[in-house]
């Protein structure tokens, strides 16, 4: 397992795998950005509607969590959302690697957070006032306070970052050892004799059927897997289609559902929900609004 | 010079890149997609509301007016009422005049018929007397052949006849 892979390097500059994703990823989201926000009309169509839809439900969450005053703050929050997503989503096509494995990405993020954070303290009270913030609510609290404030963003980047790898680094793992786990036991069923594979294949048919009668997905599922674990090995054994791992067939496929789909979802929400939360308590509500 | 990053670790110029990234993105996002869109549900909603607030206002007016058209209803009900009474009463008040002259009318034809009906009975009577005393005379010339003072017969005769009207 490595990190991203450099392409090529111009001066001091090198172009890595994350680059070219983090490039693409911007690219597909300024130009979903065009299509879904050109030609708004007061009656709306279809694309419309779901385009509203989202946007309002991202109002929604941001006014939710950061309040109604902190409103204007969703854009930002929805192309963080998105990049993280689509950075997430788009080491599932293949070709690219996902932009959040790489601690670049995310700490940039989580640094991008904080800086907005003590902007908006700064903003609020004062650079004097930022910095006396850390020695509240008594002066010993001062270190601790300050390294909170560094943790923060380590701790952001890394939980996102350590999400997206692990997942994809489980994800191959698991890969390479079905594949290892097949090959040896085709290699043993090709070397028995061939009445084993046969009753293999008898044995998942038999299970199929019986699946089939009953009605119960798990007997078809197990009789399929046996019927084409059989058809390999007699394919071993005459020297087809040698070397077919196939127990890689679909245990990874709901391994990537997990680590590929549902933690590249959760860690955008996550990621942006601290944010938000973290944007939202920098800024208070105006002093009219609050009691 | 192809090669990997190492699995934790940063470059500056990916974090820049991102960085640059994320800003673009969020900048055209929200100029064309954002802004745009929440412009566009404040302004449908914006124009809903106050299509219903015209609706509320249209519908209390109509209320308001319902209310007055119903007085007014009330009112002109209660006017044709009195209006009908009045118009009752005052024709009750001419058919009693009017029948009281008929009435009044009818017995003075009455009354009148009445005496001339007793004149002609008047005037039958001394016709029938005048005849009935001619007749006597002549049935008396007749049965005494004698001639006797016709003037004085005539006389005793109506005295008799008198006597027999009034006994009558």
């Amino acid at each position: 397992m490595n990190g991203p892979k450099i392409y090529f390097q111009i001066g001091p500059v090198s172009i890595t795998q994350t680059t070219v994703s983090s490039f693409f990823v911007m690219i597909v989201l300024c130009v979903l950005a065009l299509f879904l926000g050109k030609g708004l009309k007061k009656r709306h169509g279809k694309r419309q509607v779901i385009v509203e839809k989202l946007v309002s439900m991202l109002y929604g969450l941001v006014e939710d969590t950061m309040g109604k005053h902190n409103s204007y703050w969703t854009p930002y929050i929805g192309a963080l959302m998105m990049s993280s997503l689509f950075g997430s989503l788009i080491g599932m096509t293949g070709i690219f690697r996902s932009a959040t494995a790489d601690l670049s990405t995310t700490l940039t993020w989580a640094l991008m957070t904080s800086v907005l954070v003590w902007a908006c303290n700064i903003k609020q009270s004062g650079v004097r006032g930022w910095l006396k913030g850390f020695s509240e609510p008594i002066k010993v609290m001062l270190p601790m306070n300050i390294i909170s404030e560094i943790a923060q963003p380590i701790s952001m980047a890394f939980r996102h970052f350590g999400n997206i790898m692990g997942g994809s680094v489980l994800t191959s793992i698991v890969y390479t050892g079905l594949a290892g786990i097949s090959t040896m036991v085709l290699g043993n069923l090709s070397r028995s004799p061939i009445a084993v594979p046969l009753i293999l294949l008898a044995i998942g048919i038999i299970v199929f059927f019986v699946g089939i009668k009953k009605v119960k997905l798990s007997l078809k599922i197990i009789g399929s897997a046996v019927v084409i674990l059989g058809v390999f090995s007699l394919l071993e054994m005459f020297d087809i289609l040698s070397g077919v791992p196939i127990l890689t067939l679909g245990l990874p496929g709901v391994l990537s559902l997990y680590f590929d789909i549902f933690s590249g979802c959760v860690q955008a929400l996550v990621f942006s929900l601290l944010t938000m939360v973290y944007v939202g308590n920098a800024c208070p509500p105006p002093e009219s609004d609050s009691n | 010079m192809s090669g990997f990053e190492s699995i934790v670790g940063i470059d500056p110029w990916t974090a820049l890149f991102t960085f640059l990234n994320m800003i673009i993105t969020f900048l055209i996002l929200k100029k064309f997609l954002f802004v745009p869109v929440k412009k566009m549900i404040d302004s449908r909603q914006k124009e809903i509301d106050d299509l219903y607030s015209d609706a509320n206002d249209s519908k209390e007016k109509a209320e308001e007016m319902l209310v007055d058209y119903k007085k007014k209803i009330e009112n002109y009900r209660q006017e044709g009422d009195e209006i009908i009474k009045n118009a009752t009463t005052r024709g009750e008040k001419r058919e009693q005049e009017i029948i009281s002259k008929a009435n009044a009318q009818a017995e003075a034809i009455i009354s009148k018929a009445h005496e001339d009906v007793m004149q002609e009975k008047k005037k039958v009577l001394n016709e029938v007397k005048n005849e009935i005393s001619d007749i006597a005379i002549e049935i008396a010339e007749k049965v005494i052949e004698k001639e006797i003072d016709e003037e004085k017969h005539k006389s005793l005769v109506e005295e008799f006849i008198n006597n027999i009207g009034d006994e009558k």
